[in-house]
C-alpha cells in the first residue's frame, strides 16, 4: 500500500520543504483545534464554579479568536503547498512522457494509439496528483488530527471515558472497508453498463443509414431503453450500498454520543471529571469521525496511484529500436545514395515488404518510384528516413552508412512531404515556416509560390493568418498536400522526399509544381513517390516496385518501350485524363 | 466553441427549465428525498437540544438517576436510528430518482437522434453524436447533486434557525447577522470562480489539444527536428495549466472552507463573549444552552461551505445541458409524407421528373434529371465521384429532401407514400455492409419478425447459405463489431440476404460491388441476379461490366444527365460512356 510513496520519493525530496511547510502547518492546525474544545470546557466550568473573571474570559475567547486566525493562514499555507504541489508533479511527469514520446520510433507509435498514450497522460497522471495531494494530506491529517484528538481525549479530559467510549469507533473503519469493497463491486459493473449503452449508440450511430433503410428506428430505440434499463439497474445496486455510507457513519458516532452521556453522567457524578470537560469531550467525538472515514479512503487512492505509476515507468522504460552509434556524424547527410535492401519485414509482421531492392542515386539527381499501393513505396522512404534499422543490406549517404549519422543530422538533410497530409491547428504561414519559426512573410510567400498554393491562400479572408483545423478553415485535400510542399522546401534540404504528396493535386497544378522544382532544384537531389507516371516522367531514373521487388527501371522513354507494367499504367491514365475531361 | 461561452442568466433559466421538465415523471421520489432531507435536518437541530435538557436538567444541578440516564440515552439512540433510516431512505430516494430522470432524458435524446435527418449525421462526427447522448446526460446526473447540496444548506440553515430561535432569540439574531456576510461571500466566490474554473477548463483543453497533435504528428516533428520547440511549447502549455490549477486553489483556499471555519470561529468567539458578559453580570447562564450554541456553529456553517464547494459542478452542468437541450430543439427531422399520405408501391414503377436537389440551398447537386423506370426493368446510373448518382438515392429513399420536381413512384409522389412503407418496398444496398454485433441470423433479420426458415431460404436465394454453413455454429456464428471476421464479400452478401427476405418491389444496389475484387464478384453475379429477377432495379456502378445488360444507362456529371440509353447505343455514340467503358476493359486485362 506504501510502495507507491517510496517511489515518489525523488519528488518528495525534491519538494521536501514545501512538504515539511504543509505538513507542520496541518500537525498544528490539527493541535489548534484540538484546544479550542478544551478552552470552551474551560470557561464553562469557570461560569459553573462562578470563578469567571473579566480577565479569564477576555484571554480565552481572544485565543480563540487567535487561534482561528492562524488557522485560517496556515490553512491556506498548507493547501497551497500541497496541492500545488500535486499539480507540480502532474506537470513534471507531463512533460517527461511529452519528452520521452518525441525520442520515441515508429515502432512506438504503432504499438500505442494515440488515446491509449492520452490516456496515460490524463489518468494516470491525475491519480498520482491524488497521491501527491490528497493522499498526503489524508494521511498527515489523521494522524495528526487522530492522535491529537486522540491525545486530548485521553490525558486532558478523561483516559476512562475515552476507553469506554471509543469503542464503536474501529467499527467504522472495518464498515468503510466493507463498504468500500462493496461499492467497488457492484461500481464496475456499473461501468460495464454504461460502456455497454455508449457501445449501442455508437454501432447505431454508425449505422444510421442502414438503420433508416430498414426503418428500424424505432426498434433500436426499444433495444436503447432496454440499455438505459439495465443502466439504471445496475446503479441501482451501487446505490443501495453507497446510501448505506453516511447512516453507518451516523449511527456509530451517534452511540459513542450515547455511551458518552452514559458514562459521562456516571463520571460526572463520582467526580471525576467537569460537565465543561463533558463538553469538550463532545467535540472530541464529532472530529474522530472524518480521519477514521479518511483512513478507508487513503488506501483506495494510493494502491491506484501505484498502478498508474508502474503503467507510466513502463511507458518511460520504452527504449527506441533504432541502434546507437558512439560519437555519431552531426553534419547533414549529403551527397549520392547508396540504397541496398536485401529484406525487410516490419517488426509487427510477416512477410517481407521489400527484398532485393537496390539503386544508386547520383547527388542532384531525381528518382522516380512507382508501383501499386502497398509495393513498398512508402517503407523504401521510411528506411532511407531511418525510421527503422533492423533491415538486411545498407543504405550509404556519401558512402558513408546511414547508421554512423545522428537522428539530426539526417533529419536536417531530407525534406519530407509525407503520403498523409498531417498539417498543425495553427496559421498557415506557422505551418509553412514549421522548421523555422523565424522566416520572414516575404520567404514563406516564396515557398508558398513554389507550391503553387499562394495565390490560394490570398483568396482566405485571413490570409496567412489563416488558421488550419477543426476550428479554422476547411482546406481541400490539394491544397494540404500543397502546403505540406511549402513546409519541405522550407527547410532548404538537400534531399527532397514527395511520398505521394501530389496525389489531391489536379494534373496542371502538379506540373506547374515539378517545374518550379526541376528549376530551383537543380542541383539538389528528389525522390518522388507516386501513383501518377506525369509525375516522374522527367526523372533520371524510373524504378517499378511490385510486391516489394523492383520490376522494371529506367527512363520514361526507355520503360515505354518495354511494354510492361509500366508501360500499361501510362496508357490506362492517359484515357483515363480523357474520359475526366470528357463531355466537357 | 460553446464550451468557453458564459451564459446570461436568461439562457441559464431556460437552460434549466428545459432540464427540470424532465424531472416531472419522478416527483415523487424526489419530493420523498426532499421530505427526508427536511426531517434529518431537523433532527439534526433537535438533538443538541436534547443534549443540552440533559446537562441543565440533571448534570448542572447534581439531579442525577440512572433510570433518567438510561430513558435519556433511549430517548437519544431511538432519535439517531430514525436519522440513520431516514438519511438512507432520502439519499436512495434522491439518488434513483435522479438515476431515472438521467435515463428518460437519455432515451428522448436518443429517440430525438435516431429520427433525425440523415443531414445531421452526415454534419456531425460519430463521436459528438454519442457523447451528446450519453456523456452529457452523465455530467447533468452530477448537476442534480448541485440542488441537493444547496436545498440541503437551506433546510439545514432553516431548522437551525428556528431551533436557535427557541432557544435564544437574541442570540439566534446574532447568527442570523452573519447571513448576508455568507450572501456576500458566494456571491465573490460564484463571480470568481466561473472565471477561474473556465480558465482552468480552457486550459486543460488546449493542454489535451496539444497533446494529442503531437502525438498525431510525432513522425513530421521528428522529421523536422523540431523535438526541442515542440517541447517547450507543450511546457508552455502545461505550465499555463498549472498555473490555472494553482489560481483555482489559492481561490479555493481564501474563500471556501478555510474562510467558513474562521467565520465558525468567530461566531465561536462571540457566543462565548455574550455568555460570559451576562455571567459576569451575574445573570444566570444555562450552560447546556453555550453547549448547544456552540455546536450549532458548526452545524450552520459547514453546509454553506459545501455549496460553495458544488458551484464548479453547476457550471459543467450548464454546458451539458446546454448541449442536451439544443439537440432537443433542433427541427432538422428526417423528412416524412403528409398526415393524410396513404399511398403505397404495388407494380415498382419510377419516375423521376426534372427533378433539382441540394444540400446546403445553395449549389445545387442536381440539375433537372428526368429517369424513368417501367417495373421490373433495370436502370444503371454511372458518372466520376462527385457527379450527383448517390444524391438521386439520398432523394429516392426520402434521406433529404429535395426542392424542385417531383418523383413518382406508381404514379403517386413519394410525398403521398408513408415513409416506413416507402423503405419497405425499397431494398436499398450500400457500399459499405454495415454489420452489427449479434450473430448471423440477427444479422439478416435485424429487427424483423421472420423465422428461421426464412432467412434461410433469403441466405440461399443470395448464394450466402454456402459460406454461412461452413462458418462454426452457423447461422448462429458470432458476428463481432463491424463484422471483421468476415470478407468485405461475405459482408455484402449478408446485406443481400437482408435486403431480399424483406421482398421489396424496388431495388437500389448503392456501389454495392465496388469494395469487392472481380473475382468475388463473379461469385456474388449469381446472387444478384436472382435478386433483380421480378424488381425494378436501380444499380450505381463503378464497374461499368455489371450494367452491361441494363435496360437504360444514364451517365452523369456534375449533376445533369449527359448521355442515356442502353449499352450499345451508348457504345456506338463514342462518347463519354464509350470512354470509361474502354478504360475499363483496358484495367481489367491489364
Amino acid at each position: 500500500m506504501f510502495a507507491i510513496l517510496k517511489k515518489l520519493s525523488w519528488f518528495f525530496k525534491l519538494r521536501w520543504k514545501s512538504y515539511l511547510f504543509g505538513i507542520v502547518a496541518l500537525m498544528i492546525c490539527a493541535l489548534l483545534s484540538a484546544i479550542t474544545p478544551l478552552i470552551i470546557g474551560g470557561i464553562i466550568d469557570q461560569m459553573i464554579a462562578d470563578t469567571l473573571t473579566w480577565q479569564d474570559l477576555a484571554i480565552q475567547s481572544g485565543l480563540i479568536l487567535i487561534f482561528a486566525i492562524t488557522m485560517y493562514v496556515l490553512r491556506y499555507g498548507w493547501r497551497t503547498a500541497l496541492f500545488g504541489n500535486s499539480t507540480l508533479l502532474e506537470s513534471i511527469m507531463r512533460n517527461r512522457l511529452f519528452s520521452h514520446f518525441t525520442k520515441m520510433d515508429s515502432q512506438f507509435f504503432n504499438e500505442y494509439r494515440t488515446g491509449d498514450l492520452m490516456a496515460h497522460a490524463t489518468n494516470d497522471l491525475a491519480a498520482l496528483r491524488f497521491v501527491a495531494g490528497g493522499g498526503i494530506l489524508s494521511i498527515t491529517d489523521s494522524i495528526s488530527i487522530g492522535s491529537v484528538t486522540l491525545f486530548s481525549m485521553f490525558f486532558l479530559v478523561d483516559w476512562q471515558l475515552t476507553l469506554t467510549t471509543i469503542l464503536p469507533f474501529p467499527l467504522l473503519i472495518f464498515a468503510a472497508r466493507y463498504l468500500g469493497k462493496a461499492i467497488n463491486k457492484r461500481y464496475r459493473k456499473s461501468l460495464e453498463s454504461f460502456s455497454q449503452m455508449n457501445n449501442q449508440v455508437q454501432e447505431s450511430v454508425g449505422g444510421m443509414k442502414v438503420i433508416k433503410t430498414f426503418g428500424e428506428e424505432e426498434n433500436h430505440y426499444a433495444d436503447f431503453i432496454k440499455d438505459t434499463d439495465n443502466v439504471v439497474a445496475k446503479n441501482r445496486e451501487v446505490y443501495k450500498v453507497d446510501s448505506a455510507y453516511t447512516p453507518v457513519i451516523e449511527g456509530i458516532t451517534g452511540l459513542t454520543y450515547v455511551l458518552t452521556l452514559f458514562f459521562g453522567t456516571y463520571f460526572i457524578s463520582t467526580g471525576r471529571i467537569t460537565i465543561g470537560e463533558l463538553i469538550a469531550y463532545f467535540s472530541y467525538l464529532s472530529m474522530m469521525a472524518w480521519p477514521l472515514l479518511a483512513v478507508g479512503r487513503v488506501a483506495n487512492t494510493l494502491e491506484r496511484g501505484n498502478a498508474s505509476y508502474n503503467r507510466v515507468t513502463t511507458l518511460l522504460s520504452y527504449a527506441s529500436h533504432l541502434e546507437k552509434t558512439e560519437n555519431p556524424i552531426q553534419t547533414p547527410i549529403t551527397g549520392d545514395i547508396d540504397f541496398e535492401i536485401q529484406e525487410f519485414t516490419y517488426p509487427e509482421g510477416k512477410n517481407p515488404v521489400l527484398q532485393e531492392t537496390k539503386f544508386h542515386l547520383d547527388s542532384g539527381n531525381t528518382l522516380g518510384v512507382v508501383g501499386h499501393t502497398g509495393a513498398g513505396k512508402s517503407t523504401l522512404f521510411k528506411l532511407l528516413m531511418r525510421d527503422y534499422d533492423h533491415y538486411q543490406g545498407k543504405i550509404m549517404y556519401n558512402q558513408t552508412n546511414l547508421k554512423k549519422y545522428s537522428l539530426d543530422a539526417i533529419s536536417k538533410g531530407i525534406g519530407y512531404v509525407p503520403q498523409d497530409t498531417f498539417l498543425f491547428s495553427t496559421t498557415i504561414r506557422e505551418n509553412i515556416r514549421f522548421v523555422n519559426p523565424d522566416l520572414s512573410q516575404e520567404e514563406v510567400e516564396y515557398f508558398a509560390q513554389l507550391a503553387d498554393i499562394h495565390e490560394d491562400i490570398t483568396q482566405f479572408p485571413e490570409g496567412y493568418d489563416t488558421k488550419v483545423g477543426e476550428r479554422g478553415v476547411s482546406l481541400s485535400g490539394g491544397q494540404k498536400q500543397r502546403i505540406a510542399i511549402a513546409r519541405a522546401l522550407a527547410t532548404n534540404a538537400e534531399f527532397l522526399i514527395l511520398d505521394d504528396a501530389l496525389s489531391a493535386v489536379d494534373a496542371q497544378t502538379e506540373s506547374q509544381i515539378l517545374a518550379n522544382l526541376r528549376t530551383i532544384r537543380e542541383n539538389e537531389s528528389t525522390i518522388i513517390a507516386t501513383h501518377r507516371i506525369s509525375s516522374i516522367m522527367h526523372a533520371d531514373e524510373i524504378i517499378v516496385l511490385d510486391k516489394g521487388r523492383i520490376v522494371e527501371r529506367g527512363r520514361h522513354a526507355e520503360l515505354l518501350q518495354n511494354d510492361g507494367w509500366y508501360r500499361r499504367m501510362y496508357e490506362e491514365q492517359q484515357l483515363q485524363q480523357k474520359v475526366e475531361e470528357g463531355g466537357e | 466553441m460553446e464550451q468557453k461561452k458564459n451564459f446570461t442568466l436568461r439562457e441559464q433559466l431556460r437552460i434549466l427549465a428545459g432540464l427540470f421538465s424532465f424531472t416531472k415523471p419522478f416527483w415523487l421520489p424526489f419530493l420523498a428525498a426532499i421530505i427526508g432531507m427536511a426531517i434529518v435536518s431537523s433532527i439534526n437541530a433537535y438533538l443538541p437540544v436534547v443534549i443540552q435538557r440533559y446537562i441543565d436538567e440533571y448534570l448542572t444541578v447534581n439531579n442525577v438517576a440512572l433510570g433518567a440516564t438510561i430513558r435519556m440515552s433511549l430517548f437519544y439512540l431511538s432519535f439517531v436510528v430514525v436519522k440513520m433510516i431516514v438519511v438512507y431512505v432520502k439519499d436512495y430516494c434522491f439518488k434513483i430518482a435522479s438515476e431515472k430522470t438521467v435515463a428518460s432524458m437519455r432515451n428522448q435524446v436518443y429517440h430525438k437522434v435516431v429520427h433525425l435527418g440523415m443531414r445531421y449525421f452526415d454534419q456531425t462526427p460519430n463521436g459528438s453524436v454519442v457523447s451528446r447522448v450519453t456523456n452529457d446526460t452523465e455530467t447533468i446526473k452530477e448537476f442534480w447533486n448541485v440542488f441537493l447540496t444547496f436545498l440541503d444548506g437551506f433546510l439545514n440553515a432553516i431548522t437551525i434557525g428556528v431551533a436557535m430561535f427557541s432557544l435564544n432569540t437574541n442570540l439566534a439574531w446574532l447568527f442570523m447577522a452573519f447571513v448576508p456576510f455568507i450572501i456576500v461571500l458566494i456571491y465573490i466566490y460564484q463571480k470568481y470562480s466561473t472565471l477561474i474554473y473556465g480558465r482552468m477548463r480552457e486550459a486543460l483543453g488546449h493542454l489535451n489539444a496539444k497533446l494529442s497533435e503531437s502525438i498525431m504528428g510525432m513522425n513530421i516533428i521528428q522529421h523536422f527536428n523540431q523535438e526541442e520547440r515542440v517541447k517547450s511549447e507543450f511546457d508552455d502549455v502545461n505550465q499555463q495549466y498549472v498555473a490555472a490549477r494553482n489560481n483555482m486553489f489559492k481561490m479555493n483556499a481564501l474563500l471556501l472552507m478555510p474562510a467558513i471555519n474562521l467565520i465558525e470561529a468567530i461566531a465561536l468567539f462571540i457566543v462565548l463573549w455574550i455568555f460570559g458578559l451576562r455571567h459576569l453580570e451575574g445573570l444566570a447562564v444555562d450552560i447546556g444552552i453555550v453547549y448547544a450554541f456552540t455546536s450549532y456553529a458548526k452545524s450552520f456553517f459547514h453546509p454553506i461551505g459545501n455549496m460553495l464547494d458544488s458551484l464548479s459542478v453547476f457550471q459543467d452542468g450548464l454546458v451539458s445541458g446546454a448541449r442536451v437541450v439544443s439537440l432537443l430543439d433542433r427541427d432538422d427531422m428526417a423528412p416524412s409524407a403528409g398526415l393524410n399520405a396513404n399511398g403505397s408501391i404495388t407494380e415498382g414503377k419510377i419516375a423521376i421528373q426534372d427533378l433539382s436537389f441540394s444540400y446546403d440551398q445553395e449549389k445545387e447537386i442536381l440539375q433537372n434529371i428526368t429517369i424513368s423506370a417501367e417495373p421490373g426493368q433495370t436502370i444503371a446510373l454511372v458518372g466520376q465521384t462527385g457527379s450527383g448518382k448517390s444524391s438521386i438515392i439520398n432523394v429516392l429513399m426520402r434521406f433529404y429532401e429535395f426542392s424542385k420536381g417531383d418523383v413518382l413512384i406508381d404514379g403517386q409522389s413519394i410525398h403521398d407514400i408513408p415513409v416506413e412503407k416507402l423503405r419497405e418496398r425499397m431494398g436499398l444496398v450500400l457500399q459499405d455492409s454495415f454489420m452489427f454485433y449479434g450473430d448471423i441470423a440477427d444479422n439478416i433479420r435485424l429487427h424483423g419478425d421472420y423465422s428461421d426458415e426464412e432467412v434461410r431460404q433469403a441466405a440461399e436465394f443470395v448464394n450466402a447459405d454456402s459460406f454461412i454453413e461452413e462458418l462454426e455454429g452457423g447461422y448462429h456464428a458470432k458476428v463481432i463489431e463491424g463484422g471483421a471476421t468476415f470478407s468485405t464479400g461475405e459482408k455484402q452478401l449478408l446485406s443481400f440476404a437482408r435486403t431480399i427476405l424483406r421482398d421489396p418491389k424496388i431495388l437500389i444496389l448503392d456501389e454495392a460491388t465496388a469494395n469487392i475484387d472481380t473475382e468475388t464478384e463473379k461469385k456474388i453475379q449469381k446472387g444478384l441476379e436472382n435478386m433483380r429477377r421480378g424488381r425494378t432495379t436501380i444499380i450505381i456502378a463503378h464497374r461499368l461490366s455489371t450494367i452491361r445488360d441494363a435496360d437504360k444507362i444514364y451517365v452523369l456529371r456534375h449533376g445533369k444527365i449527359i448521355e442515356e440509353g442502353n449499352h450499345e447505343s451508348l457504345i456506338d455514340r463514342q462518347g463519354v460512356y464509350h470512354d470509361m467503358y474502354q478504360l475499363q476493359t483496358f484495367q481489367e486485362n491489364s
